[in-house]
């Protein structure tokens, strides 16, 4: 691509396109041959995600939408292509537990809705500047509110429109903080030097950059932007909370980590000390609160706050900008950890609604005696646990809590370690609550039928994640090491 | 023969693993033999490490090095040398012991094989934890005991109480995950600031490259994390509940094995990491273990129940450990490790003791249990009696080497010293009391309970071999003092001497 010209590099946006056109096709299926094909858009669903993350093997360095050398839109990085892939896989099993759901959802629609999310967030970790960072976090966005509502009840109404008030508000942060930003740098373009530029604009520009933070604190569920969770999590689909759980956080932490880390690393020493803040807060309140819920989905809901405040820890160590590099890579390693736990444990929620008669909203009694009764589930979920509360053998969340806390303890932020270690100790307390659930003595109470196909291929994509991680922890580890940001 | 490392943790984590994964029906028919097999070639495989003759020299006798986490630095690095042998055979042995007694008779509360899967869990952790070379992955060795520990205590402990023993288990999960979230971060700023992971680099860098304030941090970090795990007044409050409600297979393992990674913790990755922060703090430590040892024997005077008694016992015998490794002298240090073993020993030999007694009376408490034990069980009596006495630290038994060297050792220069070393005598006869008290409450005299079972053949099996370690430590202490002086002398930094 020779500079200046504004060409397309289609391989690059391939992760993107291969959603987004799945989405089409399944609305030009739904047109043409009626829903009752379900079976085809279901695979075409599928596919499009598969293929989004098959052509994320060829990937190099590309850039494109480019208008000048160093001023493109979209850029393939190697956080890029993790985040995608985090996006894509966590997508796949999102969808394979909506799809195998007894009460169907409507099936177009969920496609459509999820693809389109889905694209958005792909399209989110490749944006490099911020009127592409805005469209496209929206897009990741805005389907949510649909899919939380696409259950059609009294409940599902108002976590829609919980969620819908939610995002208004933060994209109006959003796009309030952009105006700051661009009005003090004069340019849109995440990648350009900013220090040296700024002068007396610097306090405007600061304060843009939080207010773009604080919007995308939202989808990460930061506290204190973090009231809409729990709610939101308990009237949507268990599904679509899995999907709000892992690829609507791996949208926020890429906005997040593309403001400060890729758009002000030269500010580095002024934004780790706030984003430490905000960490220890969520942690600490996510951990509290989780311990005193009854009900699997809120416990999980709090435990997604929670987990939220480990994954911008990292960030926190970032005081200058030549630790900007190992603290994302940090971030990114535990995001990762997190998302393949977290979907781990839905897919087990998922099936113990299907069989309680209290459906999604069942106690975590409902668990006890799940080792008799279904000794795999049992072990799918224990072992999902023990990864969040980073206990062996889920030596996956051990190390990626290594990973978390090293880059503060090399800053000799004792305070914020400090915090770590409690939160530590307070989520070992909220997972083994529930994991001793499960070898309780319990009802026995009746199985129901055979898990649908859709159902195992998400049990064994997710559990196999957790053990693939925990054998090889290099993945958690290392997923962005060695390799700029830029 | 360095593959002998990876057969160490991979025999029991392997079988414990492959228990795990069989049909429930074959599962539970099979665990009490496999984990007997199990845990048998894991103490061949241990006994095999002799061969290649760890007393020979102060640096690992054997080694296994493979890549493991590139990105943080950390690597797949097990060593064996003269201080972690003598932990490694009593952990092997102790392990065969209590799947051996889990085969017999095994307590209620759950499936066997989830005991048994536990147990061997355990004993894989603790072998990694105690031949783990790269302080990552002693994190995480360290880590693996602590679930199935929980997990012992939770469902197979006290059968009376079940809300007691949840709030023992919960107390002691919370309490060791707090320790060594602590020493987690006390060993990352270690990595970070040394630039390695490897303990033996850092062994023999001795401190170099970091600051003094560095190392103090990070001292206090490590200290204050693994005290908890040893533990050091006052952070003890976890063991006396986690004791007296485990069921017997979990008390041995507890007191021979987990609380030996603590003071393993403190020889292996901060006396010779930081040696200078570690001198800042040892002062410290030293008056803590005393005031353990004190603590501990004045717990013990009043205390009413076995179990406890023994684990609060337990917290005045870690003192001395405590106060021989803190003294930072050679002799201290041997004299720390010789207790260490000691303690493993002739403790495992109470808790059996002491368990077997609470499941025979349904209850621990001395008054219970009544007196005349030697006349009504004269094996179990006997037992007993035995345990008590090696407690106390009567000479020609294996309790006394140790802390009189401990002792010994602590006679520094300097009132400081001198008189936490007096204090620690004190402690010493605190011990004949509280031990001559137990003896007089429960093997004299005469009671009209009821005559119990004496000892059955599997709980000889168990305690003879113990008996006899006993015995044989305390007759030719020098077996051990040979083995681990080398290293002890390489840890210090110090030249080949004698003690």
């Amino acid at each position: 691509m020779s500079p200046g010209v504004q060409g397309v590099d289609w391989l690059a946006i391939g992760p993107v396109l291969g959603p987004a056109v799945a989405a089409l096709l399944a609305l030009a299926v739904d047109a043409v041959v009626g829903a009752r094909r379900t079976r085809l858009v279901d695979a075409i669903a599928v596919a499009g995600l598969l293929v989004g993350l098959v052509l994320l093997v060829p990937q190099g360095g590309a850039s494109t939408f480019c208008s000048a050398p160093g001023r493109c839109s979209y850029v393939v990085s190697s956080l890029t292509l993790s985040l995608q892939a985090v996006v894509l896989a966590a997508a796949l099993v999102c969808l394979l537990l909506a799809v195998g759901l007894r009460d169907r959802l409507p099936r177009t629609e969920l496609h459509l809705l999820v693809l389109i999310a889905t694209a958005g967030a792909c399209a989110l970790a490749a944006a490099r500047d911020y009127a592409t960072l805005a469209v496209a976090l929206e897009t990741a966005s805005l389907p949510l509110v649909a899919l939380v509502a696409l259950r059609r009840d009294g409940r599902g109404a108002e976590a829609g429109l919980k969620l819908l008030m939610t995002s208004v508000v933060s994209f109006g942060l959003l796009a309030l903080g952009i105006a700051m930003v661009y009005a003090s740098t004069g340019s849109l373009y995440l990648g350009q030097p900013v220090a040296t530029a700024l002068g007396d604009l610097r306090a405007a520009h600061g304060v843009g950059l939080a207010l773009v933070v604080a919007g995308a604190a939202f989808k990460l569920s930061l506290v204190p932007f973090h009231l809409w969770t729990p709610d939101t999590y308990a009237g949507a689909p268990l599904p679509v909370a899995a999907f709000l759980s892992t690829v609507s956080k791996v949208a926020g932490l890429s906005a997040v980590v593309l403001v400060l880390a890729v758009g002000a690393p030269e500010r580095a020493g002024d934004w780790a000390a706030p984003v430490g803040v905000l960490a220890a807060v969520t942690m600490t309140v996510g951990n509290l609160v989780a311990l005193r819920q009854r009900t699997a989905v809120r416990l999980l809901a709090w435990s997604t706050v929670a987990q939220a405040g480990w994954v911008v820890l990292p960030l926190a160590g970032a005081v200058t900008a030549s630790r900007v590099t190992s603290a994302v890579s940090a971030s990114v390693g535990y995001l990762l950890a997190y998302v393949v736990a977290t979907l781990a444990a839905f897919a087990v929620v998922v099936r113990v609604a299907e069989s309680h008669p209290d459906g999604a909203r069942h106690p975590l009694t409902a668990y006890s005696g799940l080792w008799r009764r279904r000794p795999a589930l049992a072990l799918v979920l224990g072992f999902a646990l023990l990864c969040l509360a980073g206990l062996p053998p889920g030596v996956m969340g051990v190390v990626a809590k290594i990973v978390a806390i090293a880059p503060v303890v090399g800053v000799n932020a004792y305070g914020l370690v400090a915090v770590a270690v409690l939160n530590v100790v307070l989520g070992v307390a909220v997972y083994l609550r529930w994991a001793a659930a499960l070898v309780a003595p319990g009802e026995a109470s009746s199985t129901t039928g055979t898990t649908p196909v859709a159902h195992r291929m998400a049990l064994a994509l997710s559990a196999g994640g957790c053990v693939a991680l925990s054998v090889l922890p290099q993945l958690v580890a290392g997923v962005l090491a060695r390799v700029p940001l830029r | 023969m360095s593959l002998l490392l990876l057969l160490l943790i991979a025999v029991p984590l392997g079988a414990a693993l492959a228990l795990l994964l069989l049909p429930r029906a074959v599962g539970e028919h099979l665990a009490p033999s496999v984990g007997v097999a199990a845990s048998a070639l894991t103490l061949g495989v241990a006994l095999l490490t002799l061969a290649a003759r760890p007393w020979s020299t102060g640096t690992p006798v054997l080694e296994l090095d493979a890549p493991w986490i590139p990105a943080i630095g950390a690597r797949l690095h097990l060593v064996l040398d003269g201080v972690s042998t003598p932990l490694v055979l009593l952990t092997a042995g102790l392990g065969l012991a209590v799947t051996l007694l889990t085969a017999r008779e095994a307590p209620s509360g759950g499936s066997v094989r989830s005991l048994v899967v536990c147990l061997l869990v355990v004993e894989g952790g603790a072998l990694a934890t105690f031949t783990a070379s790269d302080l990552l992955l002693f994190f995480v060795a360290f880590e693996v005991v602590l679930v199935p520990m929980w997990a012992v205590i939770r469902w197979w402990g006290d059968a009376h109480e079940p809300g007691v023993r949840h709030d023992a288990a919960a107390r002691f999960v919370l309490y060791t995950a707090l320790g060594s979230a602590v020493m987690l971060a006390g060993l990352l700023l270690v990595t970070l600031r040394a630039g390695s992971s490897d303990i033996v680099a850092l062994t023999a860098a001795h401190g170099a490259g970091m600051g003094r304030t560095t190392q103090v941090v990070a001292a206090v970090l490590l200290v204050g994390g693994l005290a908890v795990k040893v533990p050091i007044w006052p952070l003890h409050t976890w063991l006396a509940p986690a004791h007296t409600a485990a069921p017997t297979v979990g008390s041995v393992l507890l007191a021979g094995v987990l609380l030996k990674m603590g003071t393993y913790g403190l020889v292996r990755v901060v006396v010779p990491v930081v040696p200078e922060g570690f001198a800042a703090v040892a002062p410290t430590l030293a008056v803590l273990g005393v005031v353990g040892i004190l603590w501990g024997g004045l717990a013990c005077l009043v205390e009413r129940d076995l179990k406890r008694l023994v684990a609060f016992s337990s917290v005045a015998h870690m003192g001395f450990v405590a106060l021989g490794i803190a003294s930072g002298t050679p002799q201290g240090l041997q004299g720390a490790l010789f207790a260490n073993v000691a303690h493993g020993v002739i403790t495992g030999l109470l808790f059996v003791v002491a368990g077997g007694l609470k499941d025979r009376f349904a209850s621990a408490r001395l008054a219970d249990i009544g007196g005349g034990l030697r006349d009504r069980s004269p094996r179990l009596g006997g037992l007993l009696a035995l345990g008590c006495v090696a407690g106390l630290g009567l000479p020609g038994l294996a309790g006394f080497w140790g802390e009189i060297l401990a002792v010994y050792g602590s006679w520094r220069d300097g009132v400081f010293w001198k008189t936490l070393a007096v204090l620690a005598v004190v402690g010493t006869a605190l011990a004949a009391a509280y031990l001559l008290r137990v003896l007089r409450a429960v093997w004299h005299g005469e009671s009209d309970q009821p005559v119990g079972r004496d000892a059955t053949g599997v709980e000889l099996a168990v305690t003879l071999p113990l008996v006899a370690l006993t015995v044989v430590l305390g007759l030719v202490p020098w077996l051990l003092l040979r083995l681990t002086e080398p290293t002890v002398q390489h840890l210090l930094g110090l030249g080949r001497g004698a003690v």
